[in-house]
């Protein structure tokens, strides 16, 4: 049963904002829009939250059409990206405010908040004022404001952006594990796709005011459905290479524009969509991870030279350059590479991808 | 002070500041300081000559000195001698002891200006405060247009604007019983009978006159003190009470007035320094009268020592307020730091 559905919301300052977006978060649904800074998804969920007015287009929650409803009779609690604590008011008291004002007794007041404090491990702040207690405890009191207030929908934004890395990685475990978040839909903001990838039962990537495409972490990532949503996943970047696929015997070439010299063989996975839509030209993308860095074999075909490497520890990442075109690659940890060293490259041709490149669309899916 | 110790001075000065900067970077281990550091060290000598502070600190202190401090222990001096316009010119002024003192605080006069004085705190500077506030919350939060809450703004500040003798004059002239705008208006509006007047400068209104006038000139400042403070309280705080579903009446209460606690304060604080040297309107709308019966301490100093040259009483009387003022100032100062430790604003 969907608990959250959006519906041609339609939302604009000087520019548009969000044009015609619609989605649905189903009851249990951890939804995580990702997407660049800037992009609009702080608004998205100030619109559902009723924060913003909308241009156009419905909200429902739990089936109720709330667009016209005031923020907190819409049963949604959102937190902010800057926590927005009452400063003043001690951790207990801010995590009181929304059952103080539908006046829940004191005694169950009480017990709510000692319950879900213990949860999120902020049981012995509760005296502290938000400025006495870090940022991780801060956004951990944030989100016990919001867990008291039982609502339908979470509404999280950038939750743990903010943080460092060690508490980042503590907090999204503990998004994994709270059943209160499992059991309602959430609705949860971010731009570091990793966090996405990780905590998404389904993501959406929005750009150009609507979400580009929806789907499981694994799908969007290995199936992006366009460029925009292929370069905005992914650390690092994917490699784009203008290029012309050309037929030669029974096999299928991508021919780079910017190094004619280079032919990459097109998969025959891929072949028979790319010739049903005519070959041309096209934008390939190369993800880092496909490109696999080897020794100096000067009668290779892929013959690049060693930039700049960045050794990591879990991974190393070389930039390099492959003819005069800059590509980016992943290597294992325990490989050194030198600045200016001549390598060989072996790219996956089954991962790679074909983008049109008028419009961006991915060619084979 | 020689050359040689006033830069020896400069220096022990910046060593100080660089062994305490030493000891936040480098902890309170027993590791020593890197070597270079000891040469800038024993090096000393700073970017300007040692002579600049002396100066720049000596010309201000002089002027003070001068001005201020000279004036002040001539002020005590008097308070303790029985001076007046004859010992003054002739230089031979006695020792009182406490005599000034205890003639001052015996006196009804001075009992009757003091519960003017409350008076005034009460009705006029709490009310401006009061009002303030009020009137700045409304126009932040129900005046939408921008323009039109700045020049409601503008509009509300003007009277601040003037010369608060002029003020005074104005209003003396709004409040005579007989031609007088307000009287006029009142009987207009049908609020009194034409035959009717209402004295504001008898004995029973004047100081009511004197509080009016100064309310219409000076509520702007603690609107103008609160306004501003509300306009900084961050806006995410607003949003989340509106999803936590707080009402107007629990975002008033529990948010914006605890949040504006300690601007209040200084805006009380403000108005009751004023209220210590409220001479000005009480000088040219009633001159202290009829029967003395708006007379504040300060306007009495200021007729005992400049009018009748009574220089020791004066003194006495500009003490005793001093101390007055002073009491009031540390326990709203103290309150105010209390507040600002509880909100975290200070360490």
């Amino acid at each position: 049963m969907p608990r959250l559905e959006l519906d041609a919301v339609c939302k604009g300052y000087a520019h548009p904002v969000l044009d015609r977006l619609s989605l649905t978060v189903d009851e249990g649904e951890f939804f995580v829009i990702v997407g660049p800074s800037g992009i609009g998804k702080t608004t998205l969920l100030r619109c559902v939250a009723g924060l913003e007015r909308l241009d156009g287009g419905r909200v429902l929650i739990g089936g109720r059409d709330v667009t016209r409803v005031p923020p907190y009779r819409r049963g949604a609690a959102m937190t902010f990206e800057s926590y927005a604590l009452y400063p003043h008011l001690t951790v207990f008291e801010n995590i009181a405010s929304p059952l103080r004002a539908r006046g829940m007794p004191a005694a169950e007041l009480r017990a709510t908040i000692e319950a879900k404090t213990t949860l999120l491990r902020i049981e012995h702040l509760l005296e502290r004022k938000p400025h006495e207690i870090s940022g991780g405890q801060k956004q951990r009191t944030a989100l016990a404001r919001t867990l008291v207030a039982r609502p339908l929908v979470f509404l999280l934004d950038e939750p743990i952006s903010h943080l460092d890395a060690k508490i980042r990685h503590e907090l999204r475990r503990q998004f994994h594990t709270l059943d209160e978040l499992r059991r309602v839909a959430t609705l949860y903001v971010t731009h570091d796709y990793a966090e996405a990838l990780s905590l998404g039962d389904r993501i959406g990537v929005l750009g150009h005011g609507r979400l580009e495409q929806i789907g499981r972490p694994r799908d969007i990532f290995e199936r992006p459905c366009n460029l925009f949503v292929a370069q905005h996943l992914g650390q690092p970047t994917i490699n784009t290479y203008a290029c012309a696929l050309e037929r030669q015997d029974d096999r299928v070439l991508a021919r780079l524009s910017g190094a004619p010299e280079i032919r990459l063989p097109v998969a025959d996975a891929h072949r028979v969509r790319l010739e049903a839509s005519g070959l041309g030209q096209a934008t390939l993308g190369v993800r880092p991870q496909s490109v696999r860095v080897d020794g100096a074999d000067p009668r290779h075909p892929l013959r690049a030279t060693v930039d700049v490497y960045e050794a990591l520890g879990a991974q190393g990442i070389l930039l390099g350059r492959l003819g005069s075109l800059p590509i980016t690659a992943i290597t294992p940890p325990e490989a050194r590479f030198e600045h200016g060293t001549p390598v060989t490259l072996d790219i996956a041709s089954d991962e790679l991808l074909y983008f049109a490149p008028d419009d961006g669309r991915n060619l084979v899916l | 002070m020689s050359t040689t110790s006033q830069a020896a001075f400069v220096d022990r000065h910046e060593a100080d500041v660089s062994e305490r900067d030493a000891a936040r970077v480098w902890g309170t281990s027993a590791r020593p300081l890197p070597d270079w550091f000891q040469q800038k060290r024993s090096r000393g000598g700073g970017l300007v000559g040692a002579w600049v502070p002396i100066v720049l600190v000596g010309l201000p202190l002089a002027v003070i000195l001068a001005i201020v401090i000279y004036p002040t222990v001539w002020m005590f001096y008097h308070a303790f001698h029985d001076t007046n316009m004859m010992s003054l010119f002739s230089g031979n002024w006695q020792p009182v002891g406490f005599a000034n003192f205890g003639y001052v605080l015996t006196s009804d006069r001075f009992q009757d200006s003091v519960s003017n004085l409350a008076f005034y705190l009460t009705f006029g500077a709490t009310l401006q405060v009061l009002l303030g506030t009020a009137l700045a919350l409304i126009i932040y939060e129900l005046v939408r247009p921008r323009w039109l809450q700045t020049l409601v703004l503008i509009l509300l500040v003007l009277p601040m604007m003037m010369p608060p003798s002029i003020a005074g004059t104005l209003w003396k002239f709004l409040l005579q019983a007989n031609n007088g705008a307000i009287n006029h208006l009142l009987i207009n509006l049908g609020l009194m009978g034409a035959d009717q007047r209402i004295e504001w400068f008898s004995v029973d209104l004047s100081l009511v006159s004197l509080v009016i006038a100064d309310t219409w000139q000076w509520t702007a400042l603690p609107l103008l003190i609160v306004y501003s403070g509300r306009v900084s309280l961050p806006p995410a705080i607003y949003e989340a009470a509106r999803v936590d579903g707080a009402s107007t009446w629990q975002v008033l209460t529990r948010l914006t007035l605890p949040m504006l606690r300690e601007i209040i304060a200084i805006a009380f604080i403000l108005r009751f320094m004023d209220a210590y040297k409220f001479v000005d309107k009480v000088y040219v709308m009633t001159s202290g009268g009829p029967a003395q019966s708006s007379e504040l301490p300060v306007y009495i100093a200021f007729q005992k020592g400049i009018r009748e040259f009574q220089i020791g009483e004066a003194a006495a009387y500009a003490i005793i307020i001093f101390v007055f003022a002073a009491v009031l100032i540390t326990l709203f100062l103290q309150y105010l730091k209390r507040v600002m430790r509880h909100q975290g604003v200070t360490s």
